[in-house]
């Protein structure tokens, strides 16, 4: 049989299959939907809105294929919901625009429409995204122009444009990053793909199969597998808000409705409400609801009050999360751990420190420091605690240099001690630490790191005395530059303010890092930043709070 | 204004025009959006589609009581179901930025502006 023209009656059942057909496959195409939201929701987007634009079709009683054109275009718009069916609307919009005055239409008229649609919803968008519907829809286009003169038949001519559709389709991932790197094709193009079958099908009297055989299988699996990674990598099972993913239809019951009215809006108010992930799509029949919620007998309840309710699904997400977190974690701890290629220690005193340092990437630290020196011992174990192979020690003080160096000789592993004497000494070292270089190299890089910092201390005298030429009373305080005391006064902020002047050199200096002890407050640490800023008004300043005791501030000084 | 953010290894501070740079790319994305609209039409002249630079003239980022609300003055062509397509907006913006940005929008509120008519 060949049709070299094209009558009203006959397009109109093709709109019907094909939207019949694409019925068949929402579940599908939403589970291919990653983009532009990865919601899941483009198959039921499309369906709701073809539905609809055949719902019109049906209603209209005419062979004229302008009119049947002009009913599927109105349905369309009414019913159209989510980026994948206002798109759909108006290819079909610019479809109809174009068969309008036609009775019957040939292939070339045809083609020409197919054009026509994708005219007008290009001009609908500011910034085309490419690799959608939108290039399915072009490409499938412009190819039908230059079938329609080898194919005057149209279920040859749909043939040849389904072919070039799929091949279109399957390019998608190449245009669409995100589509690749799931690994799917686009959703709204198989939407599109999924109704040129129908509407082939039914010019050939063939039956559809209700799944697609085209697409793997798999892509339903590897969507959802994309799905869970995500959900283990970013959440803990206490993150989880609402515990329950309830998924609900209700059928509409006139008498129901009567009593309760239906408003979408409300309805969607009122779950919002009760819980997240929200989706409520309706039309005069149905309206599916997907929630995450505590309370799920209470989103059926009130779903129940406008009909009855059908294919519903619910589970406990708080369970599936710990038995798939449960099962990584339970093979994780079987294994030893194994012993890793460098460890540091580095010794600390005050919380905020031993913070930072463990930021900066020190396996270990051990509490210490001035007047508080740990034993060799201590470090000793800390050692064998950092597990590597290689172990870098930083002191951080003087007084502690020595014990390093014994409870290196100890160690059964390769140990070197990084002579730091000062905190900001310690977190140069650490920041000039390269894992991928040998530990000779790292050893001479953190030596060497450690020497280009400036440290400078304020702390107060426990007794009079007399030091490199500084008279020192009792309860003054003291700036220590690099070990040496730079300055002596009673008031904190101006022995600190001497310091400062003495430590930078405006010159050479860039940054300058304020630690705050446990003693010092914060109108101190401000008052000391404008000082900071009003005279060096190109050093950049960072504060840290290091909780340490006995030195009021640390400053580094790069 | 600007929105703070603390994270283990310290702050993170985003600028409105950040954001608002964000919400009009992810806004032009959508289809049906032919433009974004200046919601100070008098000010910035007749020219009604703003140029991508200017996006933040179009968008609004609000910041009351510790939740932001974003407005968008948008321009959509004529023939889509309009309500639809500010929904769209509505739900590409929040999840753009809360991808991109990690900031969860409260409301997205949409202004249609104006509509093109394009000759078909």
């Amino acid at each position: 049989m060949t049709i070299r023209t094209l009558d009203g009656a006959t397009f109109a059942q093709m709109v019907l299959t094909g939207a019949n057909h694409l019925t068949n496959n929402a579940k599908m195409i939403d589970a291919l939907n990653v983009f532009p939201v990865p919601d899941g929701d483009t198959g039921t987007n499309m369906n709701l809105s073809m539905t609809s634009g055949a719902n019109e079709v049906r209603n209209v009683v005419t062979n004229h294929v302008g009119e049947v054109g002009k009913s599927l275009a109105k349905g369309l718009l009414m019913g159209a919901r989510g980026n994948s069916g206002v798109i759909l609307s108006q290819l079909f919009r610019g479809f109809s625009k174009a068969v309008e005055d036609k009775e019957t239409i040939t292939t070339a008229e045809f083609a020409e429409a197919l054009q026509s649609g994708v005219k007008t919803a290009y001009k609908a968008v500011m910034k085309p995204v490419e690799g959608t519907i939108l290039t399915v829809a072009k490409e499938s286009a412009q190819a039908a122009e230059s079938l329609a003169q080898e194919h005057e038949d149209h279920i040859e001519f749909l043939e040849a444009v389904l072919k070039e559709a799929k091949a279109s389709l399957k390019r998608t991932p190449e245009l669409l990053p995100v589509l690749k790197e799931v690994g799917v094709v686009d959703s709204g193009g198989q939407g599109l793909v999924t109704i040129y079958e129908g509407f082939l099908a039914n010019l050939k009297g063939e039956e559809l199969p209700a799944h697609s055989g085209d697409l793997n299988n798999s892509m339903d699996e590897m969507v959802n597998a994309e799905h869970h990674k995500l959900a283990q990598d970013f959440m803990d099972t206490d993150d989880i808000v609402y515990g329950y993913c309830t998924e609900f239809m209700v059928k509409f019951e006139e008498d129901k409705l009567k009593e309760t009215p239906y408003d979408e809006e409300a309805f969607r108010q009122a779950l919002s409400e009760r819980g997240d992930s929200l989706l409520v799509v309706s039309d005069e029949d149905l309206v599916k609801v997907h929630v995450h919620t505590e309370q799920p007998g209470e989103a059926l309840n009130m779903a129940q009050s406008y009909g009855s309710l059908i294919n519903m699904k619910i589970e406990n997400m708080r369970e599936q999360h710990t038995s798939i977190v449960g099962d990584q974690k339970s093979s994780e701890s079987k294994q030893e751990k194994p012993k890793e290629e460098f460890g540091i220690v580095s010794v600390a005193m005050g919380t905020g420190i031993k913070e930072m340092l463990e930021s900066l990437g020190a396996s270990v630290v051990i509490e210490g420091g001035q007047t508080m020196n740990p034993s060799t011992q201590d470090i000793a174990n800390a050692i064998q605690q950092a597990n590597a192979k290689n172990v870098i020690v930083l002191p951080n003080n003087k007084n502690i240099v020595m014990a390093a160096e014994q409870a290196a000789e100890l160690a059964e592993e390769q140990v070197v001690v990084v002579p730091t004497k000062t905190v900001p000494q310690g977190m140069s070292a650490l920041l000039a630490f390269l894992p991928d270089q040998s530990l000779e190299e790292n050893e001479k890089a953190m030596k060497e790191a450690a020497q280009q910092v400036k440290t400078g201390q304020i702390t107060y005298a426990v007794r009079d005395t007399q030091i490199e030429g500084v008279d020192i009373e009792k309860g003054h305080f003291m700036g220590i530059i690099d070990g040496k005391i730079s300055s002596s006064n009673q008031d904190k902020l101006q022995t600190t303010k001497q310091l400062l002047l003495d430590m930078i050199d405006e010159d050479e200096d860039e940054i300058i890092t304020i630690i705050q002890g446990e003693e010092a407050t914060s109108e101190e640490v401000e008052t000391i930043e404008a000082f900071i800023e009003e005279r060096f008004e190109d050093m950049e300043v960072e504060i840290h709070k290091g909780n340490q005791p006995i030195y009021s501030f640390i400053f580094s000084v790069e | 204004m600007s929105i703070d953010l603390n994270t283990n290894y310290g702050h993170v501070t985003i600028t409105n025009e950040v954001i608002s740079t964000v919400a009009g790319g992810a806004a032009v994305e959508c289809y049906g959006i032919v433009g974004m609209a200046s919601k100070n039409q008098i000010k910035d002249g007749l020219a009604d589609i703003l140029r991508k630079e200017n996006f933040s003239k179009g968008v609004v980022v609000r910041q009351e009581d510790g939740q932001v609300h974003i407005d968008m003055y948008i321009i959509v062509s004529y023939g889509t179901k309009i309500s639809e397509v500010a929904h769209n907006v509505q739900s590409q913006v929040k999840y753009t930025l809360d991808k991109t940005v990690g900031l969860s929008v409260d409301s997205v509120n949409v202004y249609i502006h104006g509509v093109q008519v394009a000759n078909d």
